[in-house]
């Protein structure tokens, strides 16, 4: 009955001569059921003997060739039933789908618990940090701020305007420590209906000094912010402390 | 094919000149705009910061200022190798690694005659936070009259205390209002901060616990 090369079969007559408690004459009974199911065209959805010793799942092309995790459970020939070689059956996978199916289960718990680290922006980082803040001023315990944002967060540059009423000027430039006392990169722009220069330059947090340049030579302070007077070179020259408030 | 290799070779004519300055910026390369007598005078200064590692823009935005208000090179020179001296000194008290706006914050209060040691005090109490603005408003305070002792111990309290760039900017505005108003700095200083201390973070912590059932204050 058995045929040369019929790598099925010869995997079942393997499976079922190791196996213990198996009546003598089973391997014989299988393989002349499943010869007659092949002689009659249609392999046999489920071929169940009524002592329910014997029990061979349907042959499939699924079957015939098995993946890694394809493997029989001795249960199937010493009395597993037929639901349960259909259920093991049914839940056979190969391996890298398998390995597929566990990431995905693990990113999902991940994603649904929320403990992926999320990789924030320094807007977004020192957002979150202010929001802390504001919370900590409310009377509840939070960490610092300076525990939860970068140093290099807190130290970007805040847009700050600086503004001169100097109507008979005919340019206004700003030099200060935060551009190098470089004029040329801050030119201030007059606006048409008062009349005054002004100009918004991202300046870091800090303490800084400046002056304005009025007609590109004359040194002028600035009337609204408190002055320092300048040891290095003796000059005056405003002050200013830029920060998030 | 020929004309793919001229298009290549153009667009990396292009890009050359961009990157090498965006290098030299990095490398805190001199301005163009520098004064060559100037630029000569202080190159000994900045190739000696380079190689202990402190930010040479510093010094040479120190040197531009002063050219920018008239001043000799000699003067220049002297500002710039005071400055470096200044800025070593400051690397050392907030060590392990000061950012560029902590160095020249630390190297204006040192100008101002805050002592290394409360630097490195406040490196200490501040923990990771950034010290720009707390040495900033210390700087502003001592310059408004208030004595560098008290203001060192105040400020080095108010970073223990957990306060953020925020509570020392309301702080310095509050007393530059009071000396306007013709109140004395140091008396400002103290009054002001009786406002701040209880919105800080610690202070808040602390009331809170002691709020709590069971964690009553002993009487």
């Amino acid at each position: 009955v058995r045929e040369e090369h019929d790598e099925l079969i010869g995997r079942i007559v393997d499976e079922l001569r190791v196996l213990p408690a198996v009546p003598a004459d089973a391997t014989a009974r299988v393989l002349a059921r499943v010869d007659a199911a092949r002689r009659g065209g249609t392999p046999s959805a489920s071929v169940s003997d009524d002592d329910d010793v014997i029990f061979f799942p349907a042959v499939t092309d699924e079957m015939a060739t098995p993946g890694p995790l394809a493997h029989s459970a001795p249960g199937a020939a010493n009395g597993g039933g037929p639901a349960r070689g259909g259920l093991r059956r049914r839940f056979m996978v190969s391996l890298p789908a398998a390995i597929g199916y566990a990431l995905a289960a693990t990113l999902a718990g991940f994603l649904i618990r929320g403990a992926l680290p999320r990789k924030a922006d320094p807007i977004t980082a020192a957002r979150e940090a202010r929001r802390d803040d504001t919370s900590a001023s409310a009377g509840v315990a939070v960490r610092p701020v300076a525990a939860v944002v970068s140093r290099e967060a807190q130290e970007a540059p805040v847009a700050t305007q600086f503004v001169l009423d100097a109507s008979r000027a005919k340019s206004v430039s700003l030099v200060g420590d935060f551009n190098a006392w470089d004029g040329a990169k801050t030119p201030l722009v007059r606006d048409s209906a008062s009349g005054m220069w002004s100009a918004v330059v991202p300046v870091t947090p800090g303490r800084h000094v400046y002056a304005f340049l009025v007609d590109g030579k004359t040194w002028t302070l600035d009337p609204q912010a408190p002055k320092t007077k300048d040891s290095d070179y003796g000059t005056e020259q405003s002050v200013i402390i830029v920060g998030l408030r | 094919m020929r004309a793919s290799r001229y298009a290549a070779v153009t667009l990396a004519l292009i890009a050359l000149p961009a990157a090498t300055s965006r290098r030299a910026e990095a490398q805190g390369a001199r301005p163009a705009d520098l004064d060559s007598a100037t630029a000569a005078a202080i190159a000994p200064i900045v190739q000696q910061a380079r190689s202990a590692s402190l930010p040479v823009e510093l010094l040479y935005a120190k040197a531009r200022e002063g050219e920018v208000q008239r001043a000799p090179v000699a003067r220049i020179e002297a500002a710039v190798r005071a400055l470096a001296a200044r800025m070593q000194t400051a690397s050392e008290a907030l060590a392990p690694n000061p950012t560029v706006q902590e160095l020249a914050a630390a190297a204006d209060a040192l100008k101002v005659g805050v002592p290394r040691e409360t630097l490195r005090e406040m490196r200490r109490r501040g923990r990771d936070g950034s010290l720009a603005v707390p040495i900033g408003v210390l700087t502003q305070l001592v310059v408004r009259g208030v004595p560098v002792e008290k203001a060192s111990v105040q400020v080095v309290d108010l970073l223990q205390r957990g306060a953020v760039p925020k509570h020392f900017i309301a702080l310095d505005e509050r007393v530059r209002e009071d000396v306007l108003a013709g109140k004395r700095p140091d008396e400002s200083l103290d009054l002001r901060l009786k406002g701040i201390i209880p919105n800080l973070p610690q202070q808040a912590t602390a009331e809170a616990l002691s709020a709590t059932p069971g964690n009553k204050r002993p009487r």
